[in-house]
């Protein structure tokens, strides 16, 4: 579904990216590991198509197509999301609105037709409600005055509602207490299914004991240096990521 | 020329028009909004523009200034001397105008809709007895030029919403001065919609006169192209524990000029008086240019006032997360300028008009975004 090979990837002329390579088939899920300044976010902004990245090297194709040349708004509405580690407030548009305009912006991209007002209530309703996203959430000004945990939550609660094939979590894990993680973790792995791809990015080896990868790569200064299965998580746990990236290199 | 004003009110007033002249960009004032400039040879003129009243809500009691005789209230109320040249003008040059009066006692639900068509010079007075309530619909016909001068009273505990559109008007001179005087517990909410002219300009002198005097201003204007739009306003500050709230928000694209100059003043023993200005715009465009200047000059103790303004352009991370939802850019740029506009335009209370500013609004965004 996901095939990144040898990406290099410059913010303001510096490298961040030197040489990934990555490779995701549908229905499974990786992790990627590492520590501050890897490469991490850099990695999930280039995904979901952010300006200011530039790929100067390397290919990123999705479902047999060059990811790299689409728009942000063609890439979700041909299935990849991203659920950002720090999503933004926008003041002036209530989260229910943009909902609404959201989907059937990428139902309209994929030639479906609009759902109507109480089409998309009756299905954000359904969601939110495993999500633990309430009512008056939704009525609010998208994101503004949102705890950390409301946030993510309302990202998941996204994922749930745009049913994405390739979904990118970037920390997701971060601000979170367990409880909130938990709830978290349990509407992610609900949305684990064979068509659907998820890449997981993460710091801490405490989220992937909630969302368990088939695969974990670990990143260091922008190339990946050590894979393995879901045991490598608890050897970074227990050693540091100073053993590994120190082995490696 | 049976204008139904006191006679030494309107040669004080040509003295004024004539020792100033016709407004320029040297005045400070003026700086941003060369009246000079645009009228060109023509200057003010003397004509009389045109009044419209559409149905005029029952209560609410009718003077036409051309005529003879005028009531009491009417001689009360109009035509307070002003060194404000174009409020100068419109008395000294105008043969007419209107008067409203909305007595103690009277419950008016209809909103009260004036409109101003027409080039020229025209004169208009409302009075809001004590305890009465109003809608104001100010309606901004397009015109060469036009000057209004409006005079509004708001007596104790009175309180009256004004809601004003000034048209997307390339070719238009659209000028207008309302000065305001709120009595004690009275209440003002102006709410200023512009999409722009060769010059368009509203200015508004607000004294706050008793105990618990308020007034609310807030304006959202769209241009684009070389249009213009202007808000100045003084907000007075005359009696201790007094509120005044202003919240302006632009968008300019092209080579448009979107121009706020808020000044407050409060005065000598105008203690405990409360003051908020809020001026934001959004550029889009290098060409584009907005003006905002927001001023404070305070003689009193224990005051709170706070002022900001800011300029800038779309939010490039919220637009990135618009996008990464699949909302394509142009919408979602709209949606941001939508969104940007809203809090200014939720100040509108009348329902009715605030759904017609929002209508009119997401026109004009679609037409930039």
């Amino acid at each position: 579904m996901l095939e990144i090979k040898n990406l290099h990837v410059a913010v303001e002329g510096k490298e961040i990216l030197k040489g990934l390579s990555l490779s995701i088939a549908p229905g499974e899920v990786h992790a990627i590991m590492g520590p501050n300044g890897s490469g991490k976010s850099t990695l999930s902004y280039v995904l979901a198509g952010r300006a200011g990245y530039d790929i100067t090297e390397g290919s990123i194709v999705y479902n047999g197509e060059d990811l790299v040349a689409l728009a942000p708004e063609e890439r979700a509405a041909k299935g990849v999301f991203l659920a950002m580690q720090y999503p933004v407030e926008i003041p002036g548009v209530t989260t229910m609105t943009f909902l609404k305009t959201a989907l059937n912006s990428q139902r309209r991209a994929r030639g479906e037709t609009d759902l109507d007002a109480v089409g998309v209530l009756k299905l954000v309703r359904a969601k939110a409600k495993t999500l633990n996203v309430s009512e008056e959430m939704l009525k609010r000004a998208l994101n503004v005055g949102f705890s950390g945990g409301e946030k993510k939550r309302l990202e998941i609660l996204q994922m749930a509602i745009f049913e994405p094939k390739l979904a990118i979590l970037d920390e997701t894990d971060s601000g979170l207490d367990i409880d909130a993680l938990r709830l978290v973790a349990e509407g992610v792995n609900a949305l684990r299914e064979p068509s659907r791809a998820m890449l997981v990015i993460t710091h801490y080896q405490r989220l992937l004991d909630y969302i368990v990868p088939d695969r974990i790569h670990v990143l260091a200064k922008g190339r990946i240096v050590a894979e393995g299965g879901k045991e490598l998580a608890l050897e970074l746990e227990a050693k540091g990521y100073e053993h590994i990236v120190g082995q490696a290199a | 020329m049976t204008l139904a004003l006191n006679l030494d009110r309107k040669a004080q007033a040509a003295a004024v028009v004539h020792s100033h002249g016709v407004p320029h960009r040297r005045i400070e004032e003026w700086k941003y909004s060369d009246l000079k400039a645009v009228l060109g040879e023509a200057g003010l003129g003397a004509v009389v523009a045109e009044w419209l009243v559409g149905n005029l809500p029952h209560g609410v009691e009718m003077f036409d200034l051309a005529q003879p005789n005028p009531p009491a209230w009417v001689m009360a109320h109009v035509a307070r001397p002003s060194q404000n040249v174009m409020n100068a003008a419109s008395l000294a040059l105008s043969a007419g105008g209107v008067a409203f009066r909305v007595p103690k006692g009277a419950a008016i639900s209809a909103p009260l809709k004036v409109d101003f068509t027409g080039p020229g010079h025209v004169r208009a007075l409302l009075v809001l007895e004590e305890g009465v309530s109003l809608t104001l619909v100010e309606g901004v016909g397009a015109t060469d030029f036009r000057n209004v001068g409006f005079e509004i009273v708001l007596g104790e505990k009175a309180s009256l919403e004004h809601v004003r559109i000034s048209p997307n008007a390339a070719d238009s001179v659209l000028v207008e001065e309302v000065t305001l005087h709120i009595a004690a517990g009275g209440r003002y909410r102006g709410h200023f919609a512009g999409f722009g002219s060769k010059l368009a300009r509203m200015e508004l002198e607000i004294a706050l006169e008793g105990e618990g005097a308020q007034a609310h201003l807030s304006g959202v204007s769209v241009l684009d192209g070389k249009r213009h739009n202007d808000v100045t306003t003084h907000v007075v500050h005359r009696h201790g524990n007094t509120n005044s709230t202003q919240l302006f928000k632009h968008v300019a694209a092209g080579q448009s000029r979107a121009v706020y100059q808020g000044k407050v003043t409060v005065a000598k023993g105008a203690d405990g008086s409360d003051s908020n200005q809020t001026a934001k715009a959004l550029l889009l465009g290098d060409m584009a240019e907005a003006d905002l200047k927001p001023e404070l000059e305070i003689f009193a103790d224990d005051v709170k006032c706070a002022h900001g303004a800011a300029v800038g352009d779309l939010d490039a991370e919220s637009l990135f997360y618009l996008r990464a939802r699949g909302i394509p850019e142009a919408e979602a740029r709209g949606l941001l300028l939508q969104a940007f506009l809203e809090d200014a335009m939720a100040e509108i209370e009348h329902i009715d008009q605030r759904e017609l500013v929002r209508t009119e609004l997401l026109t004009a965004l679609k037409a930039i975004a």
